[in-house]
């Protein structure tokens, strides 16, 4: 990436600041991104203008609103966090923008429009909104248009509520832009947009008996163009592609891409680092990607034996399982994603570094999200972790990696080499200006 | 033996992130704790299945976990404190778990620490001493889990014992299964069985009970005593330090939600148990709660009153 930009957040690191998602909207104009606090903040690129050459599109904040309230269900005597797990954006079907947000277990659309105009020069009130005194109105005016400052409002459409048993971990808008689908860890639902007080339920593998449950569902999303398709993925490694045309309940899987296990890596936590934290198709419908705890895989939708490629994110973390079960980072979930060409792939690690892995030339960076290193207009530096061996003078060892720092979250434009980072409670906005073609 | 350290050692920390897991906010996370309860599960396995003598578990390093109970097994014997090697069909039975390193033994479990001074006893024969017995073997059964013939392995003292060594005299090895008795290290300060380590007694009649063993079974002071081949499966109300209150609290959580973190791990998912067939869900449940020692639906009781047990077996009961 050659040009940089950071946005803090804020300075002070709160808990309820920590970013839990970051989403861009289908043209990358607008950035989503929601945080353990409840709220969303949404940031808008500014257009070029040839006026101010160096502010080549930034992000600026455009809106701000609490989305979700922790909440406390009283009959399971279970506090319900508001933290944003997901954000999805609506295609744009007129002015306003609409998207989707959802904690552990509500749903939410919200409404974003603008509004940059008022009404002035009322027959009966004055500039005040006071009723004028009838006496001194002698003639008649309408009232009219004038422009004034910028006011985004933000309302909430819908609430699609008590729709989920278990912790939502992900929902995805489907492509005939009526219904989206919301899934937990055993359950997928179908919902009408419009429709709040009922869903679809597509997909359950709770087991009749909860002791023989051996995988939950972790991530799941439908395909970009064919509205019957979606994938959802397991704890175990597995994704299954359903189509909703074949039953109502789509248990039974159409595809199942599994690979099966390398018994020389076999080691307590086989199944933790197996278990897929996230699934994204391709842009073209063709591919879908997959991130474990060490990897992330690319799938060809038509061969479900194995991955079609495999990407090391941090292998150098094999030896390390242990320490990281114990400190809980094993259970760190990452996301993936793709870039707007589907050549490239990028995921999060921990150290504030993220990775980038270009399908085609298969050369992959490293690269660190963080202030020192981020000043406007600077070039990213590569960054590389030695494992013991040679140490170059700007490598990282293993050991002073910092696991607090973690990069969960990431998304890329749909179209520009533009990213978005989440780093802890720092958003990140990295544009590869100079060049704009990567590959 | 470091594999059995290092198992000990992930399924003390898995115990304590199940514990934690029910305090933190947002509910259970159902993902998490299956893959906790999958290590856990891997671990236990390799732990019972490492047959490195058990020797250094006698102190601080804590006890056995409870072999998950065969199909078919025979009721697992009491607690073998020493450990003694199952007998050598027993070892054959054993489900295949992970690839041990050695084969032969299985670790005991130590004694629980300086809890009871007693055998563990499966009074076997020892009608005597079963009162007493009882009260040793609730706290101790507590944590350790039935020691089953399957599990292989060869005890600490395994050497000079044959498999079928018996200490049924002084009721402290495992009654009813061919454990080999201990080498001479009975706990019981006077078990009649420290001269006769290097005998080869065929085991004594087996008071082993019916391997499922009710609710009524250890814990308060069981008038039948405890089937001692019988695994300690459900220990319901072991100690009166332990608090059963819990229970119900666990309960109303379940519903609908998997919430009944207790429950599910008590009972376990599958895989994690292996169900004897006469067992049931008790046996599971129980069987479960061998190594994890939380029955299901019961909270851990106070930790500081276990202080003086091993960190295992206070990590396991605070489960």
């Amino acid at each position: 990436m050659a040009i940089s930009r950071g946005l803090a957040r804020r300075t002070v690191p709160e808990a309820a600041d920590i970013i839990s998602t970051v989403e861009f909207n289908h043209t990358g104009e607008l950035l989503a991104t929601g945080d353990k606090g409840g709220r969303v903040v949404i940031f808008q690129r500014e257009p070029e203008s040839k006026n101010a050459p160096h502010s080549q599109g930034e992000y600026d904040v455009y809106s701000t609103f609490q989305s979700h309230e922790p909440e406390f269900d009283y009959l399971k005597s279970l506090e319900i966090e508001e933290k944003i797990n997901k954000i999805k954006w609506l295609p744009q079907q007129n002015a306003a923008h609409s998207l989707l947000s959802t904690n552990d277990k509500t749903i939410k659309l919200w409404k974003i429009t603008e509004r940059d105009k008022r009404p002035e020069g009322y027959n009966l009130k004055d500039e005040e909104g006071k009723l004028k005194d009838l006496s001194t109105v002698t003639s008649l005016q309408v009232p009219v248009l004038k422009p004034m400052d910028l006011m985004v409002e933000v309302s909430p459409r819908r609430v699609f509520a008590n729709g989920h048993t278990y912790h939502i971990n992900s929902i995805s808008v489907n492509s005939d832009c009526e219904t989206y689908m919301s899934a937990d860890d055993l359950r997928i639902n179908l919902w009408h947009l419009a429709i709040t007080d009922r869903s679809f339920n597509i997909v359950d593998i709770k087991p009749a008996n909860m002791e023989d449950l051996t995988e939950v569902i972790t991530a799941s999303e439908f395909h970009p163009h064919h509205c019957n398709l979606f994938v959802y993925s397991s704890s175990k490694g597995s994704l299954r592609l359903c189509d909703m045309r074949a039953a109502a309940l789509c248990d039974k899987h159409s595809k199942l891409f599994e690979e099966p296990e390398d018994p020389s890596n076999r080691s307590f936590f086989s199944e933790i680092i197996s278990s897929v934290s996230d699934v994204k198709f391709s842009h073209s419908g063709r591919y879908m990607l997959t991130r474990d705890y060490l990897t992330v895989k690319v799938w060809d939708l038509n061969m479900e034996a194995r991955p079609i490629e495999t990407y090391q994110v941090h292998d150098y973390l094999r030896s390390k399982l242990c320490s990281l079960y114990e400190n809980d980072c094993i259970f760190d979930k990452f996301e993936c994603a793709w870039n707007g060409s589907d050549s490239v792939i990028m995921t999060g690690a921990y150290n504030n570094f993220f990775r980038m892995f270009d399908r085609n030339t298969k050369r992959d960076v490293t690269l660190e999200a963080s202030r020192e290193s981020s000043k406007p207009r600077a070039v990213l530096k590569p960054r590389r972790v030695c494992v013991g061996g040679k140490r170059r003078r700007d490598d990282i060892s293993v050991d002073s990696l910092d696991f607090t720092k973690k990069i969960l979250h990431t998304a890329w434009h749909p179209a520009e080499n533009i990213i978005a980072i989440a780093a802890t409670n720092n958003l990140y906005i990295f544009q590869d200006k100079v060049n704009s073609e990567m590959h | 033996m470091e594999f059995k350290l290092e198992a000990h050692r992930i399924v003390s920390i898995s115990l304590g992130k199940i514990y934690n897991s029910r305090v933190q906010r947002g509910g259970i996370k159902l993902h998490k704790n299956l893959l906790v309860s999958l290590v856990l599960r891997s671990a236990r396995q390799v732990y019972l299945s490492d047959p490195c003598p058990g020797l250094y578990l006698a102190g601080p390093a804590g006890s056995p976990a409870a072999p998950p109970q065969q199909p078919g097994e025979p009721a697992a014997g009491p607690p073998a404190g020493w450990g003694e090697p199952p007998p050598p069909a027993a070892c054959a039975a054993w489900p295949e778990t992970e690839p041990q390193p050695e084969r032969p033994a299985d670790p005991a479990p130590p004694r629980v620490g300086a809890a009871e001074p007693a055998a563990p006893v499966t009074g076997a024969g020892d009608a005597l001493r079963a009162g007493e017995v009882e009260e040793a073997e609730a706290a101790w059964r507590r944590v350790e889990g039935p020691r089953e013939a399957a599990e292989g392995g060869a005890g600490v003292f395994a050497g000079a014992e044959g498999p079928r060594g018996a200490r049924r005299h002084c009721g402290c090895p495992p009654g009813g299964e061919d454990r080999p008795g201990a080498l001479g290290a009975c706990p019981r300060v006077d078990c009649r069985c420290a001269p006769r380590p290097a005998e080869d007694e065929p085991p004594a009649p087996p008071a082993v009970g019916p391997r499922k063993r009710g609710a009524a079974g250890v814990g308060g002071g069981p008038a039948g005593g405890p089937a001692p081949g019988s695994s300690p499966l459900k220990k319901p109300r072991r100690n009166s330090e332990e608090q059963p209150g819990g229970a119900e609290e666990e309960e109303e959580m379940e519903t609908g939600n998997v919430a009944n973190l207790i429950s599910i791990f008590g009972s376990s998912f599958s895989g994690l148990l292996r169900k004897s067939p006469g067992g049931g869900r008790e046996e599971a449940e129980g069987e479960e709660s061998g190594p994890e020692a939380a029955e299901p639906g019961q909270i851990c009781c106070d930790k500081p009153v276990l202080r003086d047990i091993n960190p295992w077996s206070t990590a396991i009961v605070a489960f």
